[in-house]
């Protein structure tokens, strides 16, 4: 009796959380029309502010690879006295509020900030600046691609890299023709995930980098701004978002399995079951 | 039997975060009030913001019993829609061009807003300082500074904030907020014949606690009201576009 009423009590918290997380979400559609929705993606504060969002999220997410891929591998190969901090420090921003990071970038790059005169005798001035929002995307989502990729990298067997380095190959070329490829999925995974963040981000940008349409106003801070005047432009704005998170949502579940190293799961908090 | 427990204790949860407290009156007023309204009376609960957003978020049913607004525009769109009784103006103010302690782009004079390379930072589209600031440009013949805009914020809190961080040249905010800055920014003048009518309106929420909240609106637009708002530099309602 108590096992049964145990088991309904199991079903009742899910249905709410699933009924919780997906009525907002269904909502934005129901709100609006389809037609509506995509006139108002045509309009040209919407374009812009998409426009702005994925530039500025392409160059964020190339700086993200670029760094983030040897930093990682570095991370899972070799062990070395203050690793875990490093790690640590790596995925602080995870856990630190968007807010305080938009105040800390100001801190750290704003023109009086700690490098404000270093910058500007460079002739930099970053906020208000297209860089700025690149600088807190990078901020923001890159602990959601490290993290994944040195999971990733740990991942692949060892004896794998010790194989191919006994074969003759140099550390770049193990690293390209061998870690790489065994980690892929994982790497993926991590990005997707990294590339979503950073289209959401609103809290370090909007701080960072202000608002203004067709340079630094992102998607969000459209979504934002659009509220009190062109509820409908914020709405399909958020619409699009929800259509973009799925599908970016069902790329980081299934591309692991696409891939050969389909034994590792880019969700640490959410294995598949045949795991 | 837990079950049953851990209900109780979230339902009791989501009520403590639902319910507003009924013996507390609701006044939604503009940023630039932020410093004053609490002089004028401090037992209700304020909540300030762009007074275009407060609209939004009345409109959708926030819990506001009155409504202090900025602007005009904010507050007819709500009481054509029914949402407010017949406001009041109750206060006026000026605009003023703040530049960060320091002047580093060294600016002396309105005009000068308009010269290349400036950091200008404005309030948005709708929200009053926004359109008041657009306005005095325009009437002084300055859209060539539309150029210099760096970022729109979303109330003058917020121009005033990254100017007195030193991140922008300039912005336009109200006379009245500079108080609050005073130590990291400097004060340009806008010239009498380019500032625009500003006016702030009140007005009493319809579906609020009417009673109490037309008595708010009473004191805040009657002497007591006028005495600290003129103290917080405040003018008097303007008399000249009548």
């Amino acid at each position: 009796m108590l096992s049964r009423a145990f088991g309904i009590a199991l079903w009742v918290a899910l249905a709410a959380a699933v009924l919780f997380l997906t009525l907002p979400l269904l909502a934005l559609f129901l709100r609006v029309p389809p037609v509506e929705l995509v006139a108002q993606l045509g309009s040209e504060r919407a374009r812009e502010a998409l426009r702005v969002s994925l530039t500025t999220s392409l160059v964020a997410h190339t700086l993200i690879l670029g760094f983030g891929t040897p930093a990682a591998y570095l991370l899972a190969t070799k062990s070395f006295r203050g690793r875990s901090l490093v790690v640590a420090l790596l995925e602080l921003p995870l856990v630190v509020p968007p807010a305080v990071a938009g105040i800390g970038l100001l801190a750290a790059f704003g023109r009086s900030g700690l490098l404000g005169d270093e910058l500007g005798a460079l002739g930099l001035s970053i906020p208000f600046t297209q860089l700025a929002v690149v600088l807190a995307v990078c901020f923001v989502a890159s602990p959601f691609y490290v993290r994944g990729a040195i999971a990733a990298f740990e991942a692949v067997d060892p004896r794998l890299l010790d194989a191919s380095r006994t074969l003759g190959a140099d550390r770049g070329r193990t690293f390209r023709r061998v870690a790489l490829p065994l980690a892929a999925g994982g790497l993926g995974a991590g990005s997707t995930l990294a590339f979503a963040r950073g289209l959401g981000e609103f809290g370090a940008t909007i701080m960072f980098a202000g608002s203004l349409p067709g340079l630094t106003q992102t998607a969000p801070l459209a979504i934002y701004d659009s509220l009190d005047q062109d509820f409908d432009v914020a709405l399909a704005l958020g619409a699009l978002f929800v259509v973009f998170s799925i599908s970016i949502l069902l790329a980081a579940k299934l591309i692991p399995s696409w891939t050969r190293s389909g034994s590792i799961s880019p969700f640490p908090f959410a294995r598949s079951r045949s795991t | 039997m837990r079950v049953c427990a851990f209900a109780a204790v979230v339902a009791v949860l989501v009520a403590g975060c639902g319910g507003s407290d009924e013996t507390q009156l609701d006044v939604f007023a503009a940023s630039s009030m932020r410093d004053v309204a609490p002089e004028v009376d401090d037992a209700p609960r304020y909540t300030f913001a762009g007074s275009d957003e407060l609209a939004a978020q009345i409109r959708d049913g926030a819990p506001a019993d009155v409504f202090l607004s900025a602007s005009g525009a904010p507050m007819e769109e709500l009481r054509s829609a029914g949402l407010v009784d017949a406001p009041v103006v109750f206060a006026s103010n000026r605009l003023v061009v703040v530049v960060p302690e320091g002047n580093p782009a060294g600016l002396e004079e309105l005009g000068d807003l308009a010269r290349p390379g400036i950091k200008l930072i404005l309030g948005g589209e709708g929200v009053p300082i926004g359109d008041y600031a657009r306005e005095a440009l325009a009437a002084a013949g300055l859209e060539a500074a539309l150029e210099n805009v760096v970022s729109l914020e979303q109330d003058v809190k917020g121009v005033l904030g990254k100017v007195a961080l030193g991140e922008a040249d300039a912005g336009i905010v109200y006379t009245t907020d500079v108080r609050a800055a005073a130590e990291d920014v400097r004060e340009l003048a806008i010239p009498d014949d380019v500032q625009p009518d500003v006016r702030y309106y009140a007005a009493v929420v319809a579906a609020g606690d009417t009673d109490r909240a037309a008595e708010f609106v009473e004191r805040l637009a009657g002497d007591e009201g006028g005495r600290a708002l003129r103290a917080a530099g405040f003018l008097p309602v303007p008399s000249r576009a009548e």
